[in-house]
Parts: C-alpha cells; structure tokens; sequence
C-alpha cells in the first residue's frame, strides 16, 4: 500500500499504522502513550497528524494507512493542538518533570517550558496530589507524576502478564495503582521493572537506578 | 480494552458468565455500604480478573466509590434538575436536611447522600431517591426530610401520529412478517433502505453497522447484538420509557437485528439511575419466551435468539459503544481508540451490533411495513418517527412522538403548552449535554438533523430542557462544565484535563480571557478521543455566541 508522508512517497504493509510508517521514513512526531512494545492505546492525542481529505487531525497512532493517503506530520493544527495537550500535561503536576524524561524531551522539543512548573504555566488549576509508595526493595511510585498515559499498566499486562498494575478513578483524577492500592510489595509485581522502563515521566522508577544516580 | 482481560474471562467462564465484576462489587456495596478489599479479591475469585484489575473497576463507577449507609438518598444534579431553580439549591438544602455531605455517609452509619446524574424524572425535577422511592418536584425534599417521601408520578407519553411507531405496544407483528416472509439479507435490505439513522446521538445508519456484522462468517453464536440503554444525558427519559413502558417493543427490534445479522445472543444494557428498567425487562423476556417470541426456534422458524439484561453502575461515557461493551464485560468504562469497531471486534472480542434502544424500537415496524412506508412517516425530512421529552419547565412536560421536520415551536408552545407559570424560554439545550443551546428566538428552527447542526446545536437523543428567563448562562457553564468534568473517563489527555480546566476557568466570577477559552475548546474539539470530549465544547461554544456578557468572556 503506498502513501505519501511530508512528500515522502512509502510502500508499506497492510495494517501499518500511520505512526510506524511516519517514524519508518525517520520523520519525528510526538507520542506520550506510545511505546512500540506495546498495543496502540490513542490516550495521550499528542500523536496528530494532517490528513488530506480528512476532516481534522488525526491521531496517527491508532490510524491505519490508506492507499493514496496523503499525511502531514508538520500540520499547523495538528501541531498547534498537540503542544496544547502537552502544556495541560505539565499542568496537572505538581513539579516539572525531571529534565530526563520523555515528558520533559517532548515538551523542550515542542517549545514548551517544561522547568517551571505548574505556577508557570498558563493553565493553572488543580495539580495531583502527592502519594508515594517507597515500601518495594526496587521500585518506587510517586503517584502525583503519573500522567495516565497507561505505559505501565500495558507493558505489566502485554509484556510481563502480572497483571499487578491497573488504572483508577477517572476524569482528573485518574492514576494508576498497584494490586489493591496499597503499593507494589502487597501486589502481584514480579519485579521486572518494564512498568518503570517505559514510564514517561518517572511516576515510576527503579530504585536501584535512582540511587546509583544520587551516589554518582 | 485490555484484550489480555477479555481472554481471561472468556477462559475463566467459556464465554457465559453468570455475572460480572460489577455486580459483585454492587451486591457488596448493597449488603455492606462499601467495597472492600476482601469483595474485590472476591470479584477477582468470581470472574477469573486479576485482583488489580478489579481494584480499578471499583474506583470508576459512581455506585461503587459513594459509600452508603442504612438509609441511602441519592439527589440528581442532572440539567433538568438543575434548571428547575437555575441552581444546585436542592443538593445543598439535601445535604443540610440530612446532615450529611454529598458523597458521604453520617458517622453512624445511618444516612447517606449520593450524587446521580441523572434519574429521569426531568419532567418533575429536582428529584431524589430515596431507597427505591424516586420523589421528584415541589415539596418531595420536605416529604424525604419526614420520612414520607411517595413515588413521583410519570406523564404518560402522547404520540402526534395517527399510526404511532414507538409508543404503540410491542406486539410481535414486525417478527411475526419477517420470520415468515423474509429472508435475513431481505430485512437487511429493508433496513438500509429505510436509512434508520441512530437514535443514541450520533445518528450513524443502523443498517451500516448490521451489514458488518452479517457480513462476518462467525456463526450466530459467536455474534451479538448489544442495545445501548444507558440513556445517560441529563435531561432524557426516552429510553426510561421504552425500556420501561415498551420492553416488549424493544426485545422484537432486537430479535430482529439478531435475525438480519446472524446472531443468536442479545444483551440489554441498562442504567442504575433506572431501577425499574431491568426487572420490566426481565419480565418481558419471560413472557416473550413462554410465548415462544423468544429463544430457541422463535415461531418455529427455527431462528433462536436470547437476551439477557445487564445493569451499570453509574457512568456517563459508559454510553459511547466501546465503553458500554467494556462495562458490559465488568470493566472498566473508559473508551477506546476505533479502530477495531465493535462490528469487528465487540462483546468478548466478537463480532458485534451496538445499537440504540430507540434505534431498535424502529425495527419492528421497517420489518412490518418496510422502507418506503417508514419514509414516509416524515416528509421531506429524516425517514421515521423520533420520541422527544419535555423538562419541567414547560407546562406540559412529557415524552411525545413527533415527525421529524417539525418546528421545534410546534414542539415547545405546541406540546409542550410553553413554559409554566408565565414564564419564558430563554434557550433549550436539545439532545443532550454534548448539544449545542438554541435562544429562545430561533423555535422556528426545524427538528432534524441538519437544521440543528447549522445552528451549532444537534439532535443528539432527542431531550429537550428549556431554560427560563431567570437563567444565569454564566451558572449554567458551570453546571454543564462541572458535569463534563466529573463524568469524563480519564482516558484521553485533552478530556481528562481539559475539561477540570474549562470548568477551573468559569468556576468563580472572574472575567474570562475569550481567546484563552477558545483555544482550549478547540483543543477538546480536535484532540479528544470520544464525543464526550469533543462535544463538551458545543454548548459552550452556543453561551458564548450568544450571551458573551453574561458568560463574562471578554
């Protein structure tokens, strides 16, 4: 199936998505839900993209392509919109985002101030409450970081099939959770760690790491 | 929706579950006022989900996260409600009365006070619930506080056809001719010809989405046919009605669908907020089996469909079709990216029809009557009838039968006799939160489709809330923003957050920065992932077109 991605013309396989086959022409655009592990899950919305003929961006992760389908991934709206999504994101936390993150690397990359926190940016409001689970020998929560983007949740149920981690509440109040909700050591984790492999934002984190990072 | 969890239900049950996580977890909160650990690692014990799993679902759905005590009143913050004072007044003077806070339950367990959202009694609002009684308009608070409170009556529903389509009595007559007269692709024929447009809101071709599924080879078994009944728009009681007044009706436009697809199960979903819809339903199964209209070899045409009813726990998006079939399945109800469409993959990753109770309530007739009598029902307009409903501002309040086509006037002054007491409409949200609000200038505004979409508003379900003269619009932002809020699922980003910050933004009597609101509107408009997000901004969109000083946008 052949289509045409910021004028770069690409044959690709039946059921590609127009993420893969954008990222495939080595073409960058932005995901926060999006871990190529894992199944499209068209949470974070910071993935669109123009469409000719469609009758708004799109969200090219959970897009398949279309034979003659003409895609811009430097779409004004589609930009525009998604650095708007990304400046609600640094709204709802607390504190910035540590400059490691794909959180932090998206925003910069956006042209977004990812340092200033939730009293720099234009969208001040509500901010997630503070919540840590530190009772696990290896892996640490800080559920006021977590942007529900369901990473880990996913890589706990797709990759690792433990099944410990699961989504809570809802609206603004969504997070997620280990077991029951009373952290990581009184669930069913097996320690694997893919839950803080693919966190976007260091919501979760391996301990080990942290502190070797902090002795460095 | 996790696929990994629908195959260990599927594994766990064989596909025939007895019952859900969510009703585990409703029994629980029924015998013992909460959900507790122990009934959620019962939950997981039941069903074959995973303790986690089950721990999410009792923090989604409003009945599972309010606590409740020995006597448990639940007060509706709907629109209709709302606009009955032009203010939540009733919630707080509910809250003073009982000593109790919203949400919340006394300290000795004796009284609790849930928000719902809402119960369908829009015609008499402010209603409550109070265990099983729902009282509703002037006076009932008072007659709760004294413990006296009496079932509110419901207007009986009035249709402005001769040949009434769907509040006539479902009696079997559509199945009846179609088992015996046409072939499963004829009626599918029938049924595209007649452009039946959804009902639930989205006005999708129901026809569109059946041939999907008859297309796919599984066999009957293995598709379904699922009837959306979580009416969830403030300000609607169609669906109450049909579900409630009309089962009858409904279980043959399913049975139908069955027939046209291919499918040999049915579910009915229904909302909590509705009590009396399951057990109507329930006992409308048992009279159409015992009559053989329903379940094995239906009339002796040798088609088998059976259906059985499968009630919410309190949620509005549960109403968008990917996330009532992952309520349906005892998930959680948060919505998922299309595609796979349900058609594909649906209830337990089948092939599978998500149609509207009105929807269906259609088919009898097309089966009965075919295409060309069905369109002309309205003239020049959408093919069929549609059911309104009436708020109790008007003087008349109650579900009519209408053409489509006719002047929303008609509908207003006609019907519904205007508004009580003297007063005047100031504006009508029709078809649901995610509607656009008219002015009251523009009644000579047809009742369709496409006439309400170029006045920015919708058809939507069909409800219809007016409000009066004495309207505060900038209060009524924050009544409709702090209900998109509190019902979003979370899943997307631009809803989740979006909306607490639209509602952050008219919370308080601040001027707004119009450009800054905008933005923001247009970022849930574009980015969302489901109508709720993407629809939130219509009404306000209509405040601001419409009365920007009174917003205070500026």
């Amino acid at each position: 199936m052949r289509l045409t991605v910021d004028g770069v013309a690409l044959e690709v396989p039946p059921g590609t998505t127009v993420l893969e086959a954008a990222r495939s022409a080595g073409l960058w655009v932005p995901t926060l839900c999006f871990d190529d592990r894992l199944a499209p899950f068209g949470a974070c919305r910071v993935c669109l993209v123009g469409v000719e003929g469609a009758r708004g961006p799109v969200a090219s992760c959970t897009t398949h392509c279309r034979e003659g389908m003409v895609v811009h991934t430097q779409d004004a709206l589609a930009g525009r919109i998604a650095r708007n999504v990304v400046e609600l994101v640094l709204s709802e936390l607390p504190a910035p985002p540590a400059a490691h993150t794909e959180l932090a690397q998206v925003a910069a990359r956006l042209g977004l101030d990812a340092t200033g926190g939730p009293a720099a940016q234009r969208w001040a409001g509500a901010v997630h409450e503070q919540s840590h689970d530190h009772r696990h020998p290896y892996l640490a929560f800080q559920h006021e970081l977590c942007i529900s983007c369901g990473r880990c949740v996913r890589a706990c149920d797709e990759v690792q099939g433990a099944f410990a981690l699961t989504a809570t509440g809802r609206g603004f109040h969504a997070n997620v959770t280990a077991g029951l909700g009373h952290g990581f050591a009184e669930s069913s984790c097996v320690s694997c760690g893919a839950c803080a492999d693919t966190c976007p934002t260091d919501a979760i984190t391996e301990r080990f790491l942290v502190e070797l990072e902090e002795t460095r | 929706m996790s696929t990994n969890l629908i195959q260990l239900l599927t594994r766990f049950d064989g596909g025939r579950p007895t019952q859900t996580v969510i009703d585990v977890l409703k029994q629980a909160v029924a015998d013992h006022g909460e959900v507790t650990d122990a009934d959620r690692r019962r939950a997981a014990a039941l069903t074959g989900l995973p303790e986690a799993a089950t721990h999410g679902v009792s923090t989604y759905y409003d009945d599972l996260t309010q606590p409740r005590g020995r006597r448990h009143v639940r007060v509706c913050t709907g629109t209709a409600c709302w606009a009955a004072t032009g203010s939540d007044a009733h919630v707080g003077a509910a809250e003073a009365g009982l000593g109790v806070g919203l949400g919340c339950r006394s300290a000795d367990g004796a009284v609790s006070l849930a928000e719902t959202v809402c119960l369908g009694f829009c015609h008499a609002g402010p209603a409550f619930r109070d265990g099983d009684t729902v009282a509703a308009g002037p006076g009932a608070l008072e007659r709760i506080l004294a413990g006296a409170p009496h079932q509110a009556v419901e207007p009986e529903w009035e249709s402005t056809l001769d040949e009434p389509i769907l509040i006539r009595p479902g009696d079997c007559s559509g199945l009846r001719h179609a088992l015996a007269t046409l072939t499963p692709e004829q009626l599918l024929v029938e049924v595209r010809g007649a452009t039946l447009r959804g009902r639930g809101g989205a006005g999708f071709p129901a026809g569109q989405k059946w041939e999907f599924v008859a297309r796919n080879p599984a066999p009957p078994t293995e598709k379904f046919i699922v009837v959306n009944g979580d009416e969830g728009d403030p300000g609607s009681y169609i669906d109450k009605y049909l579900m409630e007044k009309n089962p009858a009706l409904l279980l043959e436009g399913m049975t139908l669908a069955g027939y046209a697809v291919g499918a040999a199960r049915g579910f009915v979903y229904t909302r909590s907020e509705y009590p009396r819809a399951k057990p109507a339903l329930d006992a409308a199964i048992a009279r159409a089996v015992a009559a053989g209209e329903l379940g094995d070899d239906i009339l002796g045409s040798g088609f088998s469909f059976h259906v059985e009813v499968r009630e919410g726990a309190g949620s509005y998006v549960v109403g968008e079709e990917t996330a009532l079939l992952a309520s349906l399945q005892g998930l959680r109800g948060t919505v998922s990216a299309r595609p796979p469409f349900p058609a594909e993959k649906g209830y337990r990753g089948l092939p599978t029809v998500v149609n509207n109770v009105e929807t269906l309530c259609n088919v009898p007739f097309i089966a009965r009557h075919g295409a060309a009598a069905y369109a002309a029902i309205s003239p020049g307009a959408t093919p069929g009838s549609k059911l309104i409903c009436l708020n109790e501002r008007f003087a008349r309040p109650g579900v009519y039968e209408v053409r489509f086509g006719v002047t929303l006037r008609s509908i207003c002054d006609g019907l519904g006799g205007g508004l009580r007491d003297g007063h005047t409409i100031k504006a009508l949200q029709i078809g649901g939160p995610l509607g656009g609000i008219l002015p009251g200038a523009l009644l000579d505004t047809a009742f369709d489709f496409d006439a309400l979409a170029a006045e920015g508003c919708m058809l939507g379900h069909g409800g219809i809330v007016a409000f009066d003269e004495t309207t505060d619009m900038r209060a009524l932002a924050r009544h409709l923003l702090r209900f998109g809020a509190h019902e979003s699922c979370g899943k997307c980003f631009p809803c989740r957050i979006g909306l607490t910050r639209a509602w952050e933004l008219v919370e308080g009597d601040a001027p707004v920065d119009r450009a800054q609101l905008e933005e923001l509107l247009e970022t849930l408009e574009v980015a969302s992932l489901c109508a709720h997000g993407g629809g939130m901004p219509a009404p306000i969109r209509s405040l601001i077109r419409h009365w920007p000083q009174e917003l205070g946008v500026a």
